[in-house]
Formats: structure tokens, sequence, C-alpha cells
């Protein structure tokens, strides 16, 4: 507001928010920066800046802890829960937003008490379903659990979006003779894009940041993503003391979220508001 | 519930295109619908039923289960490790809402009304940790922790505190404190962004008859701004409460409970019986998943009464 006049206690405020600012970005730069040190330069002085930036680090964090078939695993899981995932969510949001069939209520109830569920207490069940039915161990086995199955919050959001666009496409459709599905794909998804692509972002960060699930269910290192490799480099590091080495893993794990962050940060910020406090 | 169409008495031709789209419809409600639906009953609901009856098991995943009624409820009422964890758990349930909600709201007036020209690119850089995966966010902080090389520890060395390569998640007396400041720092800017565009809808009107009543910052934030967004805080607040109730995953990464307990929450505890590396004991794991969930449904109730009435229902 220009109404208010700039005075000295301004000054206070701003560099309270500059400090804030900081205490968030100091840290990650901190990280950063000792990444590309030598492991002798870091345990001298904490502050040096690095003589000559070792870019190495990188390429040592890559081989040791595997970073390119973890990766491949990351993408794996993510991509296709991903696709899978929020293609199943329009679906699901489209049939009960904007069709009238019989069940519908009970469908919609039914999920909405999902609301109700902690979670928590499902996970020793959930853990010997999976185990049953042999999708432990297997990244298959977390994209079916991470990909079917209603989401409340991503369903509501893509519901909520679907509902205001006009019906009138619709109609003039299926009196061309479109079918449903037709529609759904013509129609319907193109209109839904900016819905969906917040939904997409949403669950790229939930399924990239994952760390219970395949903490839980994957066992075989060669079958980790890179949340569960970085904690196994973490726990083997105590008695390597190769610190630099894992500042270049973390910074690595750190970059695609960051990256996403970067192109993606209005919907971001407008998606937490819109379903943050509904969970 | 019959349709409005069927009650009009149509030519046969009519009828035969509409029951034919009636029978699209169904295929297309059981195709679209079913695999996620069913996946939700299979995934979702099913463990959570499961969970009640698991807990009335003696079971360790593998041999046969027994039957052992209650026992399991008896047992964790006794339990002092419950007890320590759930205190943990309250701690942290006092302490965090509170410095993650006051901060955010402050920054957030800050932000809306001030409106400095740096303002916005500060909104972006708060909400960062909140994109960053779990791990690297407790990986981060155990570094700044660490005794001799951490970050922390280098800070008070520069003002000119020598603490003896203290090494803050290795002792009792501080690491539950040391686990506030990363969960703190990972939820701050999401309640920034949330406040602020609460904020942004309060009317300019109000402010301004208050800036011609002479009333200071202060005063607005006080009388016009936080009554104006209290449903918004009252909700965060009850969800931040129930999320540091059932989180652990940076306890999991950070300590995994010790040193010697100390930062053992009722989450991580369940979590260990059930996939620790000594004990199975599936059937106490649920009892406790089920004591928990309890008092989580408990707490939503709540927060549906507090909460405004306003969200669009579908």
């Amino acid at each position: 507001m220009d109404t208010n006049k700039r005075t000295f206690i301004d000054i206070v405020w701003r560099f309270i928010m500059l400090l804030c600012a900081l205490s968030v970005i100091f840290p990650l730069l901190w990280i950063v920066l000792e990444s590309l040190k030598t492991n002798k330069e870091f345990f001298a002085n904490v502050w040096a800046l690095p003589e000559k930036p070792m870019f190495e680090n990188y390429k040592k964090a890559w081989e040791s802890y595997h970073l390119g078939s973890t990766l491949l695993n990351t993408l794996y899981y993510v991509g296709t829960s991903l696709v899978l995932g929020t293609f199943l969510t329009a679906l699901s949001a489209y049939t009960l937003t904007r069709l009238q069939f019989r069940g519908r209520n009970f469908i919609w109830g039914s999920i909405m008490l999902s609301l109700f569920l902690p979670g928590i207490n499902a996970l020793v069940p959930q853990y010997v379903l999976m185990r049953d039915l042999n999708l432990t161990n297997s990244l298959t086995g977390l994209i079916i659990l991470d990909s079917f199955g209603e989401s409340v919050f991503f369903l509501m959001l893509l519901g909520g979006f679907m509902q205001s666009l006009p019906k009138e496409m619709e109609e003039s459709a299926y009196i061309d003779g479109a079918s449903l599905f037709q529609v759904f794909m013509r129609i319907i998804l193109p209109l839904s894009t900016p819905g969906i692509v917040t939904v997409a972002i949403f669950k790229f960060l939930g399924l990239y940041n994952a760390f219970l699930g395949p903490f839980i269910y994957l066992s075989d290192s060669s079958k980790y993503t890179i949340g569960v490799a970085m904690y196994h480099a973490n726990q083997i590091m105590q008695y390597k003391a190769d610190w630099v080495t894992l500042f270049a893993g973390v910074t690595i794990a750190m970059i695609p979220t960051v990256v996403i962050y970067v192109i993606f940060q209005r919907q971001i910020a407008e998606g937490a508001t819109l379903g943050g406090l509904k969970g | 519930m019959a349709q409005v169409g069927a009650s009009v008495p149509a030519a046969p031709k009519k009828v035969s295109s509409l029951s034919k789209r009636k029978v699209q419809m169904t295929l297309f409600v059981v195709l679209a619908l079913g695999p996620s639906y069913c996946g939700y009953l299979l995934f979702t609901l099913y463990p959570n039923i499961m969970s009640a009856y698991y807990s009335l098991l003696e079971w360790n995943g593998i041999t046969d289960p027994k039957f052992v009624w209650f026992d399991n409820y008896v047992y964790l009422f006794q339990d002092p490790y419950v007890w320590r964890a759930l205190g943990h758990n309250l701690l942290l349930m006092a302490t965090v809402p509170l410095l993650t909600i006051i901060p955010s709201i402050f920054l957030a007036y800050l932000i809306n009304v001030k409106g400095y020209a740096e303002s916005n690119f500060y909104k972006v850089i708060y909400f960062l940790p909140n994109v960053l995966a779990v791990i690297v966010i407790a990986l981060m902080w155990s570094f700044i922790y660490d005794g001799s090389n951490g970050m922390l520890n280098a800070i008070l060395n520069l003002l000119g505190i020598d603490n003896n390569d203290f090494y803050w998640l290795g002792s009792k007396r501080t690491a539950l404190w040391a686990l506030l400041p990363p969960l703190i720092w990972a939820g701050v800017g999401f309640y920034v962004v949330i406040f602020m565009n609460a904020m942004k809808s309060i009317p300019h009107s109000l402010y301004e008859a208050a800036i011609l009543d002479g009333a200071t910052h202060m005063t607005r934030l006080r009388k016009i701004t936080i009554p104006l967004i209290s449903p918004i805080v009252r909700i965060s607040t009850l969800f931040l409460v129930l999320g540091v109730f059932k989180g652990f995953e940076i306890m999991l990464i950070m300590t995994n409970g010790g040193p010697a307990g100390s930062t053992e929450v009722i989450g991580l505890y369940m979590f260990n019986m059930a996939f620790g590396k000594s004990s199975h004991n599936y059937g106490y794991a649920s009892a406790i998943g089920m004591f928990l969930f309890v008092v989580l449904v408990v707490a939503k109730l709540l927060i549906d009464r507090f909460s405004p009435k306003d969200h669009a229902e579908f």
C-alpha cells in the first residue's frame, strides 16, 4: 500500500524479512558450497571457499551411491505413477462430478471417509497385503499402490475445476454422436488442463519426496529410489567420513524439485492454498 | 432415483437410443471409476479396517497369529515407552504449531500490507523448503548439528562461543529441542502463503478507515487482520497439531528415536515395533496404530466443528 510512509521501523522489518530469507537459503547454499570442496578443506575450515570447485565429488557421488540407476528407478516410479495416477484421477473426478448414475453418492461418501483415516494405523496391514500380493520389493508394486486408489485432495481439486466447465460443449458433442470416452478425451481433458497441471505438479512433488513408502517396501539396493539411497548413504558415511561426497549427493537429490519449483512457482503457491487446508 | 426423461412418453426409437446411452454410461462408469475405486477399497479402506483386527493378535507376521483379545491394549497402557513417546509428542505439539503460525502471520502481514519491493521474492524463498524432500531436510539439519564439522557450532565459534564440538543430536538434553528448528523451517513458508492469500481477501476499505483513525500497524494487525483471518489460523493450527502428532519421518532419519529414546515419538515407536530391526510385533504395532487413530478422529471431529463453513462442497 502506498499510503505507508517509509520510516526507520521499516528498516527493521525489512531486516527481519531478509534474515528469514537468509535462514532458508544459507544452509542450502552451505551444502552446495561444501559439496565443491575436498574433505581436507572441509575439515580444516567450514567457512572457507573451495580453492577450486571439485566437480569430481559429483562424479564420485554419482558412482558410489549408484545414482544413475537410482535416478532411473525414481524416474520409473515417479513418472509412471504420475501419468497413470493423474489420468485415473481425472477419469474419477469427471465421473463423480459430471455424470449422474446410481450409487454416485455412496461412492463419493465412501471416498470422503478417508478424510477420517489418518493412514498411519494402516501401515502394517497394508504391508501384509502388499506382501501377500507379491508386490513388496518391487517398484511396480509401489506404482500400483500409489496410482490406484483415490486421493480425496486431488479429486476435490480437479472435481471442483471440472464442475465449473460449461455443459453446452458436452451436450453438442453428444448430439453429434460422440461417446462418453470421446467427450472426456477431446473436451474435458483439454479444458481441464490448468487443473490437471496443478494436480500433476503436486503429485510429482509428493512422489519424488516420498520416503516412508519406498523405505518400507524396497529392500534390494538395486531398487532404491533417491530418498532411500541417500538415507543409506548417510548411514554408511558414519564409518567413512566422506562428507563432501554426501553433500554432493544431497545436492543432486535437491535439484529436480527445485527446478520444478522455479518453473511452476505460481501454480504451486496457488495450489497450496486451494488444497492445503482440506487435506 | 427416477430420471426425469423416463416419465415422459417418447417415441419407440428414442427409448432405444436412451437405453443405449444408459448402457454406454454404465460401461463408462465401471471402466473409468472401477480401477481406482477398487484400488481405494483394497489399499486404503481394507487395511484401515484390518488394523482393528490385527490389534487383537499376537503376531510377528510370519508364524500363525494368536488371538489375544485386548492384551495389546492392556499392555499399551502400561508401557512406559508409549507414555514417554506421547510426552515428546505433546511437547512438539505445543511448540511447533505456535512457532510456525506466529512467524507466518507476521511475515504474511509484512509481505501483504507493507509491500516492499523485495517482498514477492521473499515469498518465493520462504516457500522453498516445502518442495524439498524430507530426506534432504533431515540430512541437511543433521549436518548442521554435527559436532566437529556442523554449521551451528561453526556459527557459535564465530560468535566466540566454543562448546567443545558439542554434538546436538547426541545429547539427551538437546536432541528433542534440536528437532524443533527443522520442523519449523520446513513449514513456515507454507503458512506464509496461506495467510497471505487469506489477508488478500480483506477489503482495503477496512484498513483505510483505520488509517484515518490513526491506527498503527500493530493495532491494525491486532484489530483487523488477525480477527478476520482467525478461522484460517484456527484450522492451520489444528492441522499442524495433527501433523506433528502422526509425523515421524524427520525423527526416523535424524535420530531414529535416540539417544536413549529421547526423541522417540509415538509414530516412530509404532513404526519400529512393526518394521524395526529387532522386533516384528505386528499386533502390538497395530494396537498403537488404533490408539493413534482414535485420537486423530476425535481431533478431526474437533476441526470440523471449528472450521468455517464456506468451503465449496459437492
